[in-house]
């Protein structure tokens, strides 16, 4: 994903959802995208199976997805290619199945609408399926309505539609929020075999930093339609050097951590994205700003190997965080 | 980072007693039941039908036979419904003014869903440039005042062209010429609704093609109000077979219909009052039922009436 840029044209002027984002997802990569809602996390996946909703708009970069390039795709190429090459699995499974379709034709729907398997194929990939995702009983459940399934199993059924034509890029919008904490991990579970199994990519979107610890390979920090702050989960985790990664991760309480430190608020909401500050667009709400961040926004750099955060300033260059957030 | 939960697994082989199926249409049924009318329109529907069928194979006099006996004789224990002015057997004309109704209504239905439904779909899953062609027809078909439109239909079409013969077809082509606007629009509003559901935006990224996704996923999901407005139209075409014939405009003698046995009748109606009373109670009959099954299906496929 080069450069990539998602504008939404909209009565009060053009606002830019997503701006000049770049990163790549090699295959078998757990990728996890946090961000407050409003970061452009959800638009960001959506670009990848061009399914941005009206009025938004690609508006440069490109999607390179092996030698395609998505953006450059014709109609019918785009719609062979979702599903097929990339799958996305919804945040709300009460919502995403039709209510008037069996559970089990939807399932072999998915596959009928590509070409990777025949019709016969498709017919009997549907039981092993759901199996595979753990449905109990899946014989006799094929024939249930989405309404006879628990908001558990209803994952599990969007799972193996996901997972039905082995795509090579799995993307999960939030795929636990809507489920009971129990459910959700072995949902976690569930997607990691997975994702092993196929040897496919997954690109986790989520504002959940436990599930990011515990499943992603990378993590990448989104704010206000950019990229702050990238890098391998465990140096994230243990050394952010964005001052809005470092704030996410203090705002969370830790079981490892009983007491030791007051958990730390971010003050104010995310910009307005038509009309967003000057300079770093994190500097209104951040403790840490010198005067350049108000004027001058910097560049993703690298600040550790394989880690590169979007600030002049750098919490590593901070020498008491906690005493200037609690302030 | 904590470790994460135990997972239970659960025993895949394990088999399932599969519970009662509820569909939308099972479930619509269960409602439908409880509602006494809708019910008694439904047995009063079935009856028609029934005759309808029988009058094909048999009715107690031919429908066209005349001077079965005295003209304008009242009801007897030979005649049930007594005799016309020309001396044929109301009750056999009846019969066979049921089958025509039946016709009139089911065709009229079928034909104006076959019209309304599509255009509905196209333009509400759409929307754009498509959308604003079709809703711009369906403005203008309603600003049409229709029984002209019938009218030039059937003299063009049959008297004129002889393209159609004067009959039932036409009857039914007319109507539904000027009447499937109604379904293309309920139509286009549940299909606007339907496209935005997480169901639909599922299956559209899971590679689904349009037509999939508006023939499996949205038109089944506008199934119930389709099926609504669908009963509505059977009265309105009955009625308006009727008015037709009645004016002398419809079906041409010695066709059993309804509105025409009444406009027959009309004129002794001092002195044989039952020649139009038979027609036009049968008539009232049948449209009371199609309009009692009507307003039940309509609770019953309304959520907000599911219990």
């Amino acid at each position: 994903m080069q450069d990539l840029r998602v504008q939404f044209a909209t009565s009060g002027g053009t606002v830019t959802a997503v701006d000049g984002i770049d990163f790549d997802i090699d295959r078998g990569e757990i990728v996890g995208i946090v961000g407050e809602s409003g970061s452009g996390k959800t638009m960001t996946a959506l670009s990848v199976l061009r399914l941005i909703p009206e009025p938004g708009k690609i508006t440069s970069g490109r999607i390179l997805f092996g030698e395609k390039d998505v953006v450059q795709m014709t109609d019918e190429e785009i719609r062979e290619f979702r599903g097929n090459d990339v799958a996305m699995i919804f945040q709300d499974p009460m919502t995403s199945l039709n209510p008037v379709l069996r559970v089990g034709f939807q399932v072999e729907e998915a596959m009928a609408a590509h070409r990777r398997f025949s019709r016969r194929q498709s017919h009997d990939r549907v039981v092993p399926l759901l199996q595979r995702v753990r449905i109990p009983a899946a014989k006799d459940r094929v024939r249930d309505f989405p309404h006879q399934f628990s908001g558990g199993m209803r994952q599990r059924a969007m799972i193996a539609m996901g997972v039905s034509n082995e795509p090579s890029l799995l993307i999960a919008d939030e795929p636990t929020t809507a489920l009971d904490v129990t459910v959700q991990a072995s949902i976690i579970e569930l997607v990691r075999d997975l994702s092993r199994e196929l040897r496919a990519a997954v690109m986790l979107i989520t504002h959940n930093m436990a599930l990011v610890a515990s499943l992603c390979n990378r993590v990448i920090v989104m704010y206000a339609g950019r990229i702050v702050e990238e890098g391998p989960t465990r140096s994230i985790f243990k050394n952010p050097q964005h001052p809005y990664t470092w704030s996410l991760l203090r705002s969370m309480p830790r079981v490892d951590e009983v007491e030791k430190e007051r958990l730390i608020s971010i003050k104010g909401l995310p910009p307005d994205l038509g009309r967003m500050p000057p300079g770093c667009k994190f500097h209104p709400r951040c403790k840490f700003r010198i005067d350049r961040c108000m004027t001058e926004e910097p560049p993703l750099g690298e600040v550790d190997p394989g880690q590169m955060a979007r600030c002049w300033v750098l919490m590593k260059n901070v020498p008491n965080p906690e005493a200037v957030a609690q302030k | 980072m904590a470790q994460a939960a135990p997972v239970i697994q659960p025993d895949l082989e394990l088999s399932y007693e599969v519970p009662e199926q509820v569909t939308l249409l099972t479930d619509a049924w269960r409602r439908l039941r409880r509602n006494r009318l809708a019910l008694l329109g439904g047995a009063i529907i079935a009856v028609l039908f029934m005759v309808a069928l029988i009058s094909i194979v048999w009715t107690p006099y031919p429908v066209w036979l005349q001077a079965v006996g005295p003209t304008y004789q009242p009801p007897s224990l030979h005649h049930l419904l007594g005799l016309d002015q020309a001396g044929r057997d109301i009750l056999s004309r009846i019969m066979g003014g049921a089958l025509i109704t039946v016709e009139v209504g089911i065709g009229s239905a079928v034909i104006l869903s076959l019209i309304g439904i599509p255009l509905g779909l196209l333009a509400g899953f759409y929307r754009g440039r498509v959308d604003t062609v079709i809703s711009f027809f369906i403005n203008i078909w309603y600003g049409i005042p229709d029984l002209l439109v019938a009218l030039i239909l059937v003299f063009v079409l049959s008297d004129a062209l002889h393209l159609i013969p004067r009959g039932v077809f036409v009857i039914i082509v007319a109507f539904s010429l000027t009447r499937w606007m109604d379904v293309a629009r309920l139509v286009r509003g549940q299909s606007l609704a339907l496209r935005e559901r997480e169901f639909v935006e599922a299956a559209r990224m899971a590679g689904g093609r349009d037509l999939a996704l508006i023939f499996r996923h949205i038109f089944p999901n506008a199934l119930g109000p389709i099926i609504v407005q669908a009963t509505f139209a059977i009265p309105a075409a009955v009625l308006f077979e009727a008015f037709l014939s009645f004016l002398g405009l419809g079906l041409p003698p010695p066709t059993p219909s309804w509105g025409a046995m009444a406009s027959d009748g009309y004129h002794g109606m001092d002195f044989a009052p039952h020649i139009v009373l038979a027609p036009t109670i049968a008539l009232s009959i049948t449209l009371m039922a199609f309009n009692w099954l009507g307003d039940g299906l309509r609770d019953a496929f309304d959520p907000r009436m599911r219990r």
